[in-house]
């Protein structure tokens, strides 16, 4: 017999692989947004792809957001992981104008 | 600039990257041994057992990829700074140091294995703690080379010229060494002890080798594709702020419950959820550099390829790929408190290390294994071979293959021993008797066999590869 005392609770048993899903889903849904940001950026794909990124941070945002609520996370975490949502879809828009401004100097 | 220094430089490159490889091949052995160990615990019992093989796997995944780091450096260093490498001679002798010290140090860990447990033990058999567990008198022989290669940089750094990516270099470099000392002591408090011996750790993986390999990734884009060096320069220097900004205090994930202050749960969290975003832009860079470069040919009615080392790319694009999902994904999978409380010494944390080890630091020292040997034999355009092509799919997909077994084993041990047992005595024990954990490691140790199987392959095709006519000279 376990003594319960030693059982944390905080999560719910069926809840571990959605947490594992959510948190690996972020990351590749924020790997397809940046990704598919540049590629257009790049003219590797054509503009029409562009809302497909957006739709991926999208997807991102969410899986973040039921990753948080099942984990329970706290009122801090939960702000953290909204900032850096924002951040996150900031981010590639300043390193591409930084980029393009630097690649321009130097070609033209 | 004096060719012959130069290739005494580059000379002593290749005396690195083959020292590296051959302990890559140990790491693998040991690894093996290790696994089969999990699968039959009688396996060499008592003659090797499960505390040495995973000491020497371990230790030996840290030593080469720090031989094969030193030896891109002296390969990259007279490329960037335009002048011969600045004591190239105390180089070559730090080296046959470096190679005496950890070849001694193996046979200990392989011959003698423990010792009284005494001060004799930590200055001459192992000081136990993990990845770093080399005794004292190899650690200060450790930091005599680290030193003089530290000093083989700055003085060739300071005389030539300080491109972007020397400049980081020699910043990451001093870092990386001097990091180095925070786990040579000890302390009666295993708490503060733990504290310390993160530094070496977290720091090292987390931001010193990220951000080498962020400027071996600008210099292997430059080299290969002939990206602008502004661009690439621009990128590193962001990649730079980015991985000092969060994988500095990042290192607040190893803090959680070794009896260090409830804060670090809050820091740990905050910047832990920012530690991906430097990888996805490590990722965007390649992709960015290669579609720019590409595309400004194919504008110039050039439709051939831009890469000149197709092997060297392959594994370019794989550490790109890899460190994001080795170090990220798999990293952010169990790196907020609430759900590493679970997470936390299972096998979770070995598919993270395989995954993150081998897609961020493995894959790119072997591109520049690559480009040394396209450099050493002449090479124009260095095409990828039948052997290339299996070794980079079987290492991989070996890598990629234990890393699945391991968290599902992982998964098994965190819902049985952590969430149904209460991480107790008896639940560490069921965790791991289930049919789902044998069969992750059953598969684990297949899995590693492929990877072993793709090693020797890759071993044949570079050493073949200065003989082999596909390759344009």
């Amino acid at each position: 017999m376990i003594d319960p005392s030693v059982i944390r609770p905080e999560i719910a048993l069926d809840d571990f692989l959605p947490i594992f899903l959510s948190s690996a889903l972020a990351m590749l849904f924020g790997g397809f947004y940046v990704g598919i940001y540049t590629a257009v950026k790049v003219k590797m794909l054509k503009s029409w792809a562009m809302p497909i990124a957006y739709l991926f941070w999208f997807l991102t945002a969410y899986s973040l957001y039921i990753m948080g609520s099942l984990m329970h996370v706290g009122e801090f975490t939960a702000k953290a992981l909204i900032v850096s949502m924002i951040g996150y879809l900031l981010l590639p828009h300043a390193v591409y104008h930084m980029q393009h401004q630097v690649h321009e100097e130097n070609e033209h | 600039m004096a060719s012959n220094t130069l290739n005494e430089s580059k000379q002593l490159a290749t005396w690195y990257f083959t020292f590296a490889f051959i302990l890559f091949g140990a790491q693998l052995l040991f690894g093996l041994v290790a696994a089969t160990q999990f699968v039959m615990p009688g396996f060499l019992f008592e003659i090797l057992d499960f505390s040495v093989a995973r000491t020497l796997h371990i230790n030996a995944l840290v030593v080469w990829m720090v031989f094969a780091m030193f030896g891109s450096v002296y390969w990259l260093l007279p490329d960037e700074t335009g002048i011969n490498t600045i004591g190239i001679k105390m180089g070559k002798l730090l080296y046959w140091i470096f190679v005496a010290a950890i070849a001694v140090v193996v046979l200990v860990y392989i011959f003698v294995q423990v010792g009284p447990a005494d001060e004799t033990t930590i200055w001459f058999i192992m000081e136990g703690r993990e990845y770093i567990e080399a005794p004292r008198w190899a650690d200060f022989g450790i930091v005599v080379v680290a030193l003089g290669f530290v000093a083989n940089l700055f003085l060739t750094g300071m005389k030539g010229k300080q491109t972007g990516i020397v400049t980081v270099l020699m910043a990451d470099m001093i870092a990386f060494a001097g990091l180095y000392l925070a786990g040579m002591f000890f302390t009666d408090n295993i708490s503060i002890d733990q504290y310390w011996w993160w530094w070496v750790i977290h720091l090292w993986v987390e931001a010193t080798w990220e951000v080498f390999v962020g400027a071996i990734a600008a210099y292997g884009l430059i080299t290969m594709i002939g990206a602008h060096r502004k661009v690439v320069e621009m990128w590193l220097w962001i990649e730079v702020a980015m991985l000092f900004g969060s994988g500095i205090l990042g290192m607040g994930h190893h803090y959680f419950w070794i009896g260090t202050p409830e804060y670090w749960w809050e820091i740990g969290a905050l910047f832990s959820a920012l530690e991906p975003i430097p990888l996805v832009a490590m990722f965007v860079h390649v992709l960015y550099d290669w579609g720019k470069t590409q595309g400004a040919e194919e504008e110039a009615g050039n439709s051939a390829s831009v890469i000149n080392n197709k092997p060297a790319f392959t594994w370019f694009v794989l550490n790109a790929f890899g460190n994001f999902l080795g170090a990220g994904i798999w990293g952010f999978f169990h790196t907020l408190p609430q759900v590493n409380l679970y997470t936390h010494g299972t096998q979770f944390t070995s598919a993270h290390g395989h995954l993150a080890f081998f897609g961020a630091y493995a894959t790119i020292l072997i591109g520049m294994m690559y480009i040394a040997v396209q450099g050493k034999n002449n090479i124009k355009v260095l095409k990828n071979t039948k052997s290339s092509i299996w070794a980079v799919s079987m290492i991989a997909g070996g890598v990629m293959g234990m890393t699945v077994a391991l968290t599902i084993a992982g998964y098994v041990q965190v819902l049985v021993s952590r969430a149904q047992m209460g991480a107790t005595w008896a639940g560490y024990f069921d965790g791991q008797a289930g049919m789902w954990f044998a069969q992750g490691m059953d598969w684990r140790l297949v899995m590693g066999l492929v990877t072993f199987l793709g090693f020797l392959l890759l071993a044949k095709d570079l050493l073949t590869t200065g003989k082999n006519p596909v390759h344009e000279r």
